[in-house]
């Protein structure tokens, strides 16, 4: 069981290393640390208590917007969806994502007190 | 059958209760209309204030001197003209009042025309209340039934203020003129004005209510509506007071003035008492008794039927005249009297009834000559009686208390005595069992008979005698503390929030480090894939748009320290903007560059193809 499992891990990261361009490897790069960064954080309210509440809220929520922007971003600069967004370049992609970020980052300096 | 009579005793006895609602309240006292007298017969300067002074001290019935005043052609014509559509209402109101009071001959239809047609462009109450008085003073003849149904209209538009006041909103003057003016058209006309009986009494109450008057004019107003309501031919609303003559607050025999509202007597009235009772009993002691009209003041003889010391309440109604309006009244009489202390008698008894008891009988006002002393193991008793001194009858005032007061310390203690079913009043003091009231302090107390009622004119304090108690277990007698009530209290602190405990800097410290290793991690991945800055072009718009984008994220950490959102925005749009047009360009930059490179690689794999 454990053997498949293994199999189809390492599989999965030769085709990835393979097939994925490294535009998409950067912003997939990007992605674990935002992740690492939010998992660290919640692993720090459990371990510590929510104290300050409000902190650790926008900290967290600040991770996950993030993850979620990086992600339409590779969505949308991926070549093999460019049928989909056929209206969107990879540029005006890019523009939506630091404006998006702008935005978040407003809301969450707000809020972190 | 039964069931339709008791039925119709009910609703006579509601019809009844119903029309003794409703009594004036307010109204002008002797004093208040020598008051409003003084005030109309200031010197007057101009025709407005004279007008004013004449009219209102003639209303009140005071007299005026004679002032002639000659009229010429131009004067009647000037007036004559100024009835029309296009004068204002005072103005036609004046002119008027001068052609009637001059004995000028006037053409009534045409004022009538003239009031109908102002009524409906100048739609406010003053307005109106002048056109009523206008009216009054035309001829019979003319049609003044569209204006007397005014009236009914303005009456309509009074504010009823707690069931008790009923007035016009612009105020006294405008509710004083309007009755003024509703009243005298109604005597012009002869027809009874459309105001319920209820309703005058409450434009009564609200008239008379004010006793000092700000101006000439509101006391004008207040002096007319007074002879109206006194002298019109329709509704005369009657004051009942209680004529107070002795100094106690008692009725020895019930006096009535009965008067109209400036206090002038309805000497033509007869005064009956319908029906009497005692509050208490509910017993009836008089019924449909007649006063007597004594220089002005109706007398009713009540004391002669001895009635007991209460409060009795009596329904009192004045006939006489069809007009009289809240002619039935409720009046709420007390009748006083002496108490006196019989049979007083003191004695010590002892516990165990073992031996006899010696009864001293003390007689008021004196004292009793020995002192009596009692320990625990006795009890002090008193026993008395309170009659009244005119008819016998023994009382129960409603505050009959002992007090026992130590002379040393200036501690007090008050008991109650309470009679019994015989009337007899007892007090029996525990030593041992009340020693707890007394601190356990022996020594000499002096004892008090307190009597007191509303009824009674005579309340006693009597020192009766010298009681010496003794207690067991005595602590040492300390001063008599008095109550603490009024010392400041110890002060309280008020308790912050206390803020969450945090944790340990260190551990904060650690998991920031750990935080910010993801970020290193990053760097190393990037390195590793080749992510390189090698095609950055120095281009204006490219160093503005990096520059802009650093500033704004410079922005974020100053606004987390020192800014507000308003602040915030304001420098976000400024740097946003600039940001936005240099980025705009760079990427417009790197599309061309992309899509060149994407059409020349497109371009060679299509040639390699070939």
């Amino acid at each position: 069981m454990s053997n498949s499992v293994i199999s189809v891990i390492s599989r999965f990261l030769d085709e990835y290393g393979t097939t994925t361009p490294n535009k998409l490897k950067v912003v997939d790069a990007y992605l674990l640390y935002i992740l690492l960064t939010g998992a660290l954080q919640f692993l720090y309210c459990l371990l510590v208590g929510t104290f300050p509440f409000n902190s650790f809220l926008s900290g967290f929520i600040s991770c996950v917007g993030s993850f979620i922007l990086a992600v339409c971003l590779r969505i949308q600069i991926n070549p093999q969806n460019k049928g989909d967004f056929l209206s969107i370049s990879p540029e005006r992609a890019f523009a939506d994502f630091l404006f998006a970020h702008t935005v978040l980052h407003l809301v969450v300096m707000n809020f972190i007190g | 059958c039964v069931f339709a009579g008791l039925f119709g005793l009910f609703l006579l006895s509601l019809a009844l209760s119903g029309a003794q609602a409703l009594t004036p309240s307010h109204y002008l006292s002797l004093s208040d209309v020598a008051r409003l007298q003084n005030l109309l017969s200031q010197q007057f300067t101009d025709l407005e204030s004279a007008y004013y002074s004449v009219v209102g001290l003639t209303k009140l019935g005071a007299t005026v001197p004679d002032h002639e005043i000659p009229v010429s052609n131009e004067t009647r014509d000037l007036l004559l003209a100024a009835v029309s559509e296009d004068s204002t209402m005072t103005q036609i109101h004046r002119a008027v009042s001068a052609l009637s009071s001059l004995g000028l001959p006037l053409a009534s239809q045409e004022v009538v025309g003239s009031l109908t047609a102002r009524i409906n462009k100048e739609d406010n109450v003053m307005a109106i209340t002048m056109a009523l008085q206008t009216a009054s003073q035309l001829s019979q003849q003319a049609e003044l039934g569209g204006i007397l149904e005014e009236i009914e209209d303005l009456t309509a538009r009074l504010d009823d203020l707690g069931g008790l006041y009923l007035q016009f909103e612009e105020g006294l003057e405008a509710t004083a003129m309007f009755v003024t003016a509703a009243y005298s058209l109604s005597d012009h006309v002869d027809m009874e004005p459309p105001i319920k009986e209820d309703q005058v009494i409450q434009l009564v109450n609200s008239i008379f209510s004010k006793k000092s008057w700000d101006s000439l004019s509101e006391a004008f107003s207040v002096a007319s509506a007074a002879a109206a309501l006194s002298g019109n031919r329709f509704h005369v609303p009657v004051v009942v007071t209680a004529q107070v003559t002795s100094p106690s607050l008692s009725l020895s025999d019930s006096q009535l003035l009965v008067t109209d509202v400036i206090s002038q007597p309805l000497d033509s009235a007869n005064v009956v008492v319908e029906s009497a009772y005692a509050v208490a009993s509910k017993t009836a002691i008089l019924n449909q008794a007649p006063f007597t009209i004594n220089d002005g003041i109706f007398e009713l003889n009540f004391m002669s039927s001895q009635p007991a010391s209460g409060y009795y309440q009596f329904t009192i109604a004045v006939t006489g005249d069809s007009r009289l309006v809240a002619n039935h009244v409720e009046l709420k009489v007390k009748v006083s009297t002496e108490v006196a202390v019989t049979n007083m008698d003191l004695s010590v008894v002892d516990k165990d009834q073992s031996i006899g008891t010696k009864t001293t009988r003390v007689d008021y006002p004196s004292k009793a000559k020995s002192s009596f002393t009692a320990d625990s193991h006795q009890n002090f008793a008193m026993s008395f009686q309170l009659v009244d001194v005119n008819t016998g009858v023994e009382l129960t005032p409603h505050q009959t208390f002992v007090r026992l007061h130590n002379q040393k310390t200036g501690q007090e203690v008050v008991f109650v005595a309470e009679p019994d079913s015989k009337n007899l009043y007892k007090f029996e003091l525990d030593t041992a069992e009340r020693k707890s009231e007394f601190d356990s302090i022996s020594g000499t107390y002096s004892l008090y008979l307190i009597v007191g009622d509303a009824t009674l004119e005579n309340p006693i304090l009597w020192n009766v005698a010298d009681v010496i108690l003794k207690f067991v277990d005595e602590e040492a007698p300390a001063t008599v503390q008095p109550k603490t009530l009024y010392v400041p209290k110890p002060e309280i602190q008020h308790l912050f929030r206390e803020p969450e405990k945090k944790p340990p800097t260190v551990v904060s410290n650690t998991f920031t480090a750990l935080i910010l290793s993801p970020f290193l991690l990053l760097l190393i991945l990037w390195f590793k894939l080749g992510a390189n800055i090698s095609s950055f072009s120095f281009s204006p718009s490219t160093i503005l748009f990096h520059l802009g984008h650093a500033a704004m994220l410079g922005l974020m950490y100053v606004y987390w320290t020192h800014l507000n959102m308003f602040q915030t925005l304001k420098y976000l749009a400024i740097i946003g903007g600039v940001t936005f047009l240099a980025g705009n360009r760079m990427l417009a930059q790197k599309a061309v560059k992309r899509i060149a490179a994407e059409q020349s690689s497109r371009l060679a794999k299509y040639r390699s193809l070939r």
